[in-house]
C-alpha cells in the first residue's frame, strides 16, 4: 500500500474529488490500491444504509423535562453581562486587588495562590460564568462547580491561572514515557479523589508541582485513549484534559 | 423546523437568559446530537443522559460560543466530549450494550429500540474500532460531517481526521466483511 495514496483512495471513494482522473488511473494499474478503493466503497455502501438513529417521542418528552428540571435550578439569567464585561470587571478587579497586595505585602499576608487572591473580585462575578475549565479544555461534562455555598473563586477564573504550556509538555512527557515506567501508588485520598473523579480505573503516572501539586493521569492503554487528565488534590478536581 | 433568526441571535437571547431560544436552539439540534451520542456510546440510556448532559453545558456556556464555527459544529464538538465523559466514567463497565439489551420492566423501550435502532453489525463492529477512528468515520460518513467540520468537533488537524476515516472504514470493511462472510 503507497501511505501517499490513503487520501486520494478514501476521497474517490466518498466522492469528494473534483478530478478523479489520476485516482481512477491508480486503482486501475495498482491492485492493492483497487482492492482498498472497492473495500471503502462497500463500508461506504454499508453506512449508508443505516438507518438513523432517533429519540422517540417519549424519550424526547424525557430528556425535556429532565432537562428543564435541572435548568429550574439554575441561576437566571436574565440581565445578564456578556462574558467579555464580566471577565473585563475580574480584570479591573485583579488590578485593584494587586496593587494592594503590593501596598500591603509583608506578615499581613500577601496574595497567596492565585485562587485566593482572587476571592474579593468574584463578587463582582456575574452569576452565570460558573462553569469548569474553558469549553477547549473539554470539561464539558464536569459539574462540580455549579453547587450551592460554592468557593470563593470560580472554576473559570481558577482555569485562566492554569499553566498550560507546563501542562502541556507534561503530557507530552507522559504520552512518550515507556508503558511500565511511573505508575505511582497511591494513598487513600488520592484512591478516593480519583474515584470520586470516576478516574478509578486510570492510573497516576506522576505529580506535576508547579503552582500547585497536579496528578497526571492516564489510561492504561493509551494506545486506545491517548487523554491525559490532571487532577488538583486540594480540590479534587479536574483542571484539565490533554488530548 | 427553520431558525426564526441566526444563529448569532437565538444564542444572544440564550446568554440573556431566554429559555425559549435555547428550547429553539434544542429542538433544531436534539436528534443529531443524540445520533451522535447512541453511536458513540452504544446504549440509549447512556446516550440520552449524554444528549441532556450536551445541552446542559451548551446552555451554561453559550456565552462562550464565538461563532468561528458554526452552531451545529460547536454543539457537535460538546455532545463528544460529552461523550468521552461518560466513556471515562463507566469504563469499567462490561462492552457496549447491543440495542436489542432491553430492560423487559419497561415495555415501551422496547419498541423504541425496534424501531429507531442502528444495524446491529454496524454497532457492533463500531464498537470494535479504536476510539479515535469510529469517532471519525461516525462524524463523516454516519452524521455526513465535512472533514475540516469533523476536525473542528474533534479538535485534530485535517489531515488527521482523513487518516482516521480511511484507516476506520478499512477496519470496518474487515469486521462487517467477517460477519456477513463468516
Amino acid at each position: 500500500m503507497h501511505e501517499h495514496d490513503l487520501d486520494l483512495i478514501a476521497a474517490l471513494a466518498d466522492g469528494s474529488l473534483d478530478d478523479e482522473s489520476e485516482a481512477r488511473l491508480l486503482i486501475d494499474t495498482c491492485e492493492v490500491c483497487g482492492s482498498e478503493y472497492r473495500s471503502q466503497t462497500q463500508v461506504l455502501a454499508w453506512l449508508a444504509a443505516a438507518p438513523g438513529v432517533d429519540m422517540t417521542e417519549l424519550e424526547k418528552a424525557a430528556l425535556h423535562r429532565d432537562l428543564w428540571t435541572e435548568l429550574r435550578s439554575e441561576p437566571s439569567k436574565a440581565g445578564a453581562t456578556p462574558w467579555w464585561q464580566t471577565w473585563s470587571y475580574v480584570a479591573a478587579g485583579l488590578f485593584v486587588l494587586v496593587g494592594l497586595v503590593a501596598v500591603l505585602n509583608g506578615p499581613l499576608g500577601s496574595g497567596g495562590q492565585a485562587g485566593e487572591t482572587l476571592a474579593v473580585s468574584s463578587d463582582l462575578d456575574a452569576p452565570a460564568v460558573e462553569e469548569a475549565a474553558p469549553f477547549d479544555a473539554d470539561e464539558s461534562g464536569s459539574g462540580e462547580d455549579s453547587q450551592a455555598g460554592a468557593p470563593t473563586t470560580t472554576a473559570a477564573e481558577r482555569a485562566l491561572d492554569l499553566p498550560f504550556a507546563e501542562l502541556a509538555e507534561e503530557a507530552r512527557n507522559a504520552r512518550e514515557a515507556e508503558p511500565n515506567m511511573g505508575t505511582m501508588s497511591l494513598d487513600g485520598e488520592v484512591e478516593d479523589c480519583l474515584a470520586r473523579l470516576g478516574l478509578e480505573d486510570q492510573v497516576v503516572v506522576d505529580e506535576l508541582e508547579l503552582d500547585q501539586t497536579y496528578l497526571v493521569v492516564m489510561t492504561e492503554d493509551p494506545e486506545l485513549d491517548r487523554s491525559v487528565t490532571f487532577v488538583t488534590l486540594t480540590d479534587c478536581e479536574i483542571v484539565h484534559v490533554d488530548r | 423546523m427553520t431558525l426564526p433568526g441566526n444563529e448569532a441571535e437565538l444564542l444572544t437571547r440564550v446568554v440573556s437568559g431566554d429559555r425559549a431560544a435555547f428550547d429553539t436552539v434544542m429542538r433544531i439540534h436534539e436528534d443529531r446530537v443524540f445520533s451522535v451520542c447512541l453511536r458513540v456510546l452504544g446504549d440509549r440510556e447512556r446516550a440520552l443522559d449524554a444528549t441532556q448532559d450536551t445541552f446542559l453545558t451548551v446552555f451554561r456556556k453559550a456565552g462562550q460560543f464565538q461563532g468561528r464555527s458554526a452552531l451545529g459544529t460547536w454543539i457537535y464538538r460538546i455532545a463528544v466530549n460529552t461523550c468521552y465523559d461518560h466513556l471515562r466514567r463507566a469504563r469499567r463497565r462490561a462492552s457496549l450494550p447491543l440495542p436489542d439489551h432491553v430492560d423487559p420492566a419497561d415495555p415501551s423501550a422496547e419498541d423504541a429500540i425496534e424501531s429507531a435502532a442502528p444495524r446491529p453489525e454496524i454497532q457492533v463492529a463500531l464498537a470494535l474500532l479504536p476510539p479515535d477512528f469510529r469517532d471519525a468515520v461516525i462524524l463523516s460518513d454516519l452524521e455526513g460531517l465535512s472533514m475540516p467540520e469533523a476536525a473542528e468537533v474533534l479538535g485534530v488537524p485535517i489531515g488527521t481526521v482523513k487518516s482516521r476515516v480511511f484507516r476506520g472504514r478499512r477496519l470496518l470493511a474487515q469486521h462487517l466483511g467477517n460477519q456477513n462472510h463468516p
